[in-house]
């Protein structure tokens, strides 16, 4: 038992939600409290789900467990009633699970054909969101995927696309613009927008391409080991990547290709893969070059999320942007190893592995990173401590949820993830000459209001709702230091970038030497004391 | 095992007979709304030295920080007790160590322990635990809030019945009231004024903003329910200090304002004749009550507020297609459904049903759940979030407007965005529903 209060990754529910709410005529069915459909709301709020999300609750009361009721059989019977999903999926919740109900006799009752019907009884106590999802994609796959034929001309299957992914709908269209550059066809992009009979032709593809670590790599796996698909599990995220894995998309296609006599495929002039078919298909390359840039060479990043994210923005900022890395962490306990693998080199210390949002608030606070890549609860620890920060995975605010393109995968994947680190870090020369020289026209950078993108607007509007949220987060709650106002000027002469850190500094060391004010004096005092 | 079979569940509905020979459906509550956990969204705000603690899982969790759109503050004053599958085999959880933990971050003067699923399917005590929990200093209340029992709104109900050991126990003499429900101070301040100029002593709200400041409750109290969820302490005041219950409308709208300034007033022995200030109040709300009229209304259940809702619609002139609710108390609520009657009143509601109703009546407005706005929206539907409703300034007089713009907002905005063809600009936003 622990005191928790936000937690990174959803449960098992919300996985297998993800899956089906995905997908064409599939239902979920919780079996559960009332309220365990709450789950719902994400997907009609953040996606802005114009129909109704394919999930219902079979309502488990108080009342119906004394009485030794099930409301499971009508539940499911209702459900194809009015739905005519072609497959439903009885999910138990926490609660349930403890019961030790016999799911499958109870959705036997319901009369329904076992076919039409699939009980996922996970552990909620032990699987989580994406393994949850994961799991139950890779098990409709067994369930569907048939041997046929392979497409004529060379096709591949986009595998681990799933509702509420990271900035999907964007990614989904980077690769499918970049896919359809080299005269690629996609056979079946699954689970986002695919029905049961898409997944029984996913084996007519030639290639499986399963860029994230978390949801589809089983299924990838499960297909190359049935059907001898071969795939590539790479994320393109960032210009060299995207290159290495187009190479690799053509060399595995080609492969096939030359088995069936299809003449190969070739990589076209990259200015193909730009929007207008003219230019460079991104700006990072030269923008990394910049004499603008250079001044971010010294800027120190901290990077924390999932283990695809985390690892590709690790090497992007290091390896595209000459960013320096001072740490990186991830949630994703089960891929911990991976990662550490992957970031071999990368890192100054060891890899970062918790799911306390507490642990990766407090690093923060202790290095005052110049930006750190992370989810919304990393933005908004940052947002308290004034450090830049961009959301690079999940879980994300309704601010990720935008109606514009921005991609993070592919060319176009590059440099909406550059502009974001640009716009989050502080404006670097310009910043530094005024701070340099004076605290003229300063104000507005203690009024704290970022300008940055990521940003969060002023109403407060929560992830789902604009009408709770409230931030009561005060300095003064943390048992601050006063400061006398000599020592407040004399703060501000301090140049901006390390001013949170040098005021945080000085504050323990007055604590330290006893005094409750930070004067004039106990500020040089620190100074002297702190070689600043 | 009985099995509640699909095929025939809608012949399963009764009606209840109530006085004033209003019609209650009941369905089977195969619904779409949160759990009595949602509470904490708004009682840890209401109640500024409490600490909401939630013995429950990750999905209780993941629900308050998701659904309700909660973020974690510097020092955020709820928390979940996270049971994990360690935990699932033990007696009885302890809490020490975490009651330790929350009293040496955030000192509250009361810790609120609420139950969720999980832990009552185990057979927790909870009644026991927070006895064992509680110093003189800090009280441990327990506040049962599971969805195996508990929608939405009901469990403020739980809290406030926890709270009522802590009002102190008002002599009999001076008769005063007492308003029963969570406001903001704005609106509690607009209440105590409007009480006062009518000659009636207040002694408080239950709840204040401080817990100990909650108000003295005894005999010659009159509790004045000012939110609709709240019949259980209502009942449990009456029984338990003999105070007397104004059974009235529920002060929104000019209609239900009136009523309730009345009907209290008469409580105290004072005739006021409110006439003039109603007729007053719809006049100030007749470009909105204009545009409402004969439009047809319908209200999925969500909040417990629907019944005062639509008989403010009705009064307005809506034709209001059907009134849902999740809980229905024939004697707490006799009033509002006195007032609905000829309306389509439904408790626990089938959500498949209602979605092929209101498909065929096609109504001009649907007030309905955070869950299933937008996808109403999405089949054409003028929606409104019943949420709102909650956590607007719409309670008496100065809440009647307020009240009425957030019926009439969605209507006319959606007449001035131009036409829509969802064949073209739904293309590609939810795959799986093409």
């Amino acid at each position: 038992m622990r005191l928790a209060f936000w937690l990174y990754e959803g449960t098992a529910l919300h996985g297998i939600s993800r899956v089906t709410n995905s997908m064409k005529r599939v239902h979920t069915v919780y079996h559960a409290p009332q309220g365990d459909d709450y789950i719902t709301a994400t997907y009609s709020m953040l996606e802005r789900t114009p129909d109704f999300p394919g999930l219902s609750i079979s309502v488990v009361r108080g009342r119906d467990l004394a009485q030794g009721v099930s409301r499971l059989p009508g539940t499911l019977q209702q459900v194809d009633h009015h739905y005519h999903p072609d497959l439903t999926v009885i999910a138990p919740s926490c609660s349930t699970a403890l019961l030790q109900e016999d799911l499958h006799q109870l959705t036997a009752h319901s009369g329904l054909p076992p076919e039409k019907t699939l009980v996922y009884a996970l552990n909620p106590f032990r699987v989580s969101e994406n393994e949850a999802a994961d799991g139950l994609l890779t098990e409709l796959v067994k369930r569907y995927a048939a041997p046929q034929e392979k497409t004529a001309l060379p096709s591949v299957n986009l595998l681990g696309f799933t509702s509420l992914g990271f900035h999907l709908r964007a990614n989904l269209t980077s690769l499918r613009r970049m896919l359809q550059t080299l005269g690629i066809t996609v056979n079946v992009v699954a689970p986002w927008g695919a029905g049961i009979d898409d997944l029984k032709k996913l084996p007519a593809a030639w290639l499986n391409i399963a860029p994230y670590r978390e949801i589809g790599l089983t299924a990838a796996e499960y297909l190359a080991e049935a059907f001898a698909m071969p795939a590539i599990y790479e994320a393109p995220i960032g210009v060299e990547p995207t290159l290495a894995w187009l190479r690799s998309v053509i060399e595995k296609l080609n492969k096939t290709g030359a088995e069936k006599g299809v003449p190969p495929l070739t990589l076209p002039k990259l200015s193909a893969f730009s929007l207008d078919g003219l230019s460079s298909p991104s700006g990072v390359p030269w923008f990394a070059r910049t004499a603008d840039m250079e001044s971010f060479s010294n800027k120190r990043a901290f990077v924390f999320g999932d283990a695809t994210h985390t690892v590709a923005i690790v090497k992007f900022l290091r390896d595209e942007l000459g960013m320096k890395i001072i740490g990186a962490g991830t949630y994703m306990e089960r891929h911990a190893e991976w990662v550490r693998k992957e970031l071999e080199g990368y890192l100054p210390g060891p890899l970062v592995v918790t799911d306390r949002f507490q642990d990766v608030a407090k690093i923060i606070d202790d290095e005052m990173p110049d930006l750190v890549c992370g989810t919304q609860m990393e933005r908004h620890s940052c947002r308290k401590l004034d450090v830049p920060c961009m959301v690079i995975c999940p879980p994300t605010h309704i601010e990720n949820h935008l109606l514009g393109y921005y991609p993070f995968f592919g060319f176009d994947g590059s440099d909406v993830i550059a502009d974001r680190v640009y716009l989050s870090c502080k404006l670097g020369l310009e910043k530094h000459l005024i701070d340099f020289f004076g605290d003229a026209g300063l104000e507005y950078e203690e009024n704290g209001v970022s300008q940055s993108p990521e940003a969060e607007p002023s109403n407060g509007n929560g992830q789902v709702s604009n009408t709770v949220s409230v931030d009561n987060d005060s300095a003064a709650e943390d048992g601050e230091m006063k400061w006398t106002d000599d020592a407040e000027t004399m703060l501000k002469k301090v140049p901006f970038f390390v001013r949170k850190k040098v005021r945080k500094n000085t504050d323990t060391f007055a604590r330290s030497i006893g005094e409750s004010i930070v004067t004039v004096e106990v500020f040089r005092k620190a100074k002297e004391s702190l070689g600043g | 095992m009985e099995l509640l079979r699909g095929s025939n569940y809608q012949e399963k509905h009764f009606m209840m007979q109530v006085s004033g020979d209003v019609h209650i459906i009941k369905e089977d509550n195969v619904t779409h709304s949160f759990c009595g956990l949602a509470c904490v969204g708004w009682m840890y705000q209401k109640i500024k030295d409490s600490f909401f603690l939630v013995l429950g899982t990750h999905t209780c969790a993941h629900f308050l920080q998701n659904a309700l759109g909660m973020m974690i503050f510097a020092k955020p004053r709820f928390g979940i007790a996270l049971m994990e599958e360690g935990d699932l085999s033990k007696n009885e959880p302890t809490l020490e160590e975490i009651i330790r933990e929350i009293k040496a971050d955030h000192n509250p003067s009361v810790i609120f322990l609420l139950s969720s699923c999980t832990p009552e399917v185990m057979k927790v005590d909870f009644k026991g635990l927070a006895h064992h929990l509680s110093t003189a200093d800090v009280p441990v209340l327990f506040v049962p809030a599971s969805g195996l029992v508990y929608n939405f709104t009901q469990a403020e109900d739980s809290v406030l019945h926890a709270l009522v050991p802590f009002c102190p126990v008002a002599p009999a003499g001076q008769k005063s009231v007492v308003f029963l429900g969570s406001v903001n101070d704005a609106t509690a301040d607009d209440l105590r004024a409007e009480a006062e100029e009518l000659g009636i002593h207040v002694a408080g709200f239950l709840p204040e903003s401080r817990f100990d400041k909650m108000p003295a409750i005894g005999p010659d109290t009159v509790l004045a329910p000012i939110q609709p969820y709240l019949s259980r302490v209502a009942v449990k005041l009456e029984r338990e200090r003999g105070a007397r219950v104004l059974h009235s409308l529920f002060p929104f709208g000019p209609d239900g304002t009136r009523a309730f300034w009345e009907d209290l007033a008469r409580e105290f022995g004072i005739t006021v004749d409110l006439r003039d200030r109603e007729k007053a109040a719809w006049e100030k709300i007749r470009t909105q009550t204009a545009l409402l009229h004969g439009k047809k209304v319908f209200l999925t259940a969500d909040t417990m507020m629907e019944l005062p809702l639509a008989r403010f619609l009705k009064s307005a002139g809506a034709d209001v297609v059907e009134c849902s609710s999740a809980y229905i108390n024939k004697k707490f609520h006799a009033r509002e459904l006195e007032a609905l009657q000829g309306v389509r009143v439904v408790e626990q509601p089938n959500f498949h049903r209602q979605l092929e109703d209101v498909k065929r009546i096609q109504p001009d407005l649907i007030v309905t759940s955070l869950m299933t706005a937008n996808p109403f929206a999405g089949h054409g539907f003028v929606v409104k979030w019943s949420m709102e409703f909650m956590l607007s300034p719409i309670h008496s007089w100065s809440g009647v407007i307020p009240l009425a713009n957030l019926f009439v907002s969605p209507l006319n905005r959606r007449s001035k965005l131009p036409a829509f063809d969802k064949e073209v600009w739904l293309q590609g936003v939810m795959p799986s529903a093409e």
